[in-house]
């Protein structure tokens, strides 16, 4: 089996950076746990089978970008994405 | 907004946004590109500011981050093409293809794709685009908002 392995580092490096921004307000009412992470990338899967892969790609029945895009968000997130005090700057 | 709209929003984007990627990462071959894939990405941030305003979006996007990754996406674009300068004498020149068999091989394996259309220097020209639409976009609304939020502080203090 070929793995491509263009679009799944540059897929997880570009979804790795904005899962790093996500930081959820600790005063804030809104409360995203873990279950929307979970739907997320259930429905990361479905989309990425739905679309397919590149014309030319042969390795995977699924687009292999969007899967690594979302396992990069999700990493990023669970690793520098922890709550933190609001950082926006105007 | 509503609540139904701010449980759906979120996920919603984090789709979005993959679907931005993807359009970045297919540049080469299929319609799309760095700019069309970064404003799909922008406009996953935009719809979680509106939603959920500025303060309150679970994206945060400050300053310094906005500024470094503007910078390293020009800069990038800038090296890529100054690489195609010093190795081959022509600016921007696609080094990972090789069209006049000019470069070393093992500078065209550096600069080579890996997939199977072997597109050179293509993909990684539009990856730095993408960055730098991303946050040129998402910076623009940020900073309407921030704007529209002093001059409501402005009214609130001459009342």
């Amino acid at each position: 089996m070929i793995i491509y392995a263009g679009p799944l580092i540059l897929g997880f490096l570009l979804g790795f950076v904005l899962g790093t921004r996500i930081k959820e307000d600790p005063e804030s009412k809104l409360k995203f746990d873990a279950s929307v992470y979970a739907v997320f990338i259930i429905a990361a899967v479905i989309v990425a089978y739905l679309l397919g892969p590149f014309p030319y790609y042969a390795d995977a029945p699924l687009a292999s970008g969007f899967v690594a895009c979302a396992v990069g968000i999700i990493l990023g997130k669970l690793i520098f994405g922890r709550s933190s005090p609001a950082v926006i700057e105007e | 907004m509503s609540t139904i709209l701010k449980i759906f929003v979120f996920p919603a984007t984090l789709v979005i946004m993959c679907l931005g990627v993807l359009t970045i990462l297919g540049g080469h071959i299929t319609p799309g590109g760095g700019f069309q894939g970064g404003a799909i990405i922008a406009a996953g941030f935009i719809f979680c500011l509106v939603v959920y305003g500025l303060k309150e979006s679970p994206f945060k996007l400050s300053h310094d981050f906005m500024a470094a990754v503007e910078s390293v996406g020009a800069l990038s674009y800038v090296f890529l093409g100054l690489a195609g300068l010093i190795f081959s004498g022509f600016f921007l020149y696609n080094l990972g293809v090789d069209l006049y068999s000019i470069v070393p091989a093992f500078i065209q394996s550096i600069f080579d794709y890996p997939d199977p259309t072997h597109a050179g220097i293509i993909p990684y020209l539009n990856f730095v685009v993408g960055l730098k639409v991303m946050v040129g976009l998402s910076a623009v609304v940020i900073a309407f908002l921030g704007f529209k939020e002093l001059e409501s502080d402005k009214e609130e203090v001459q009342k």
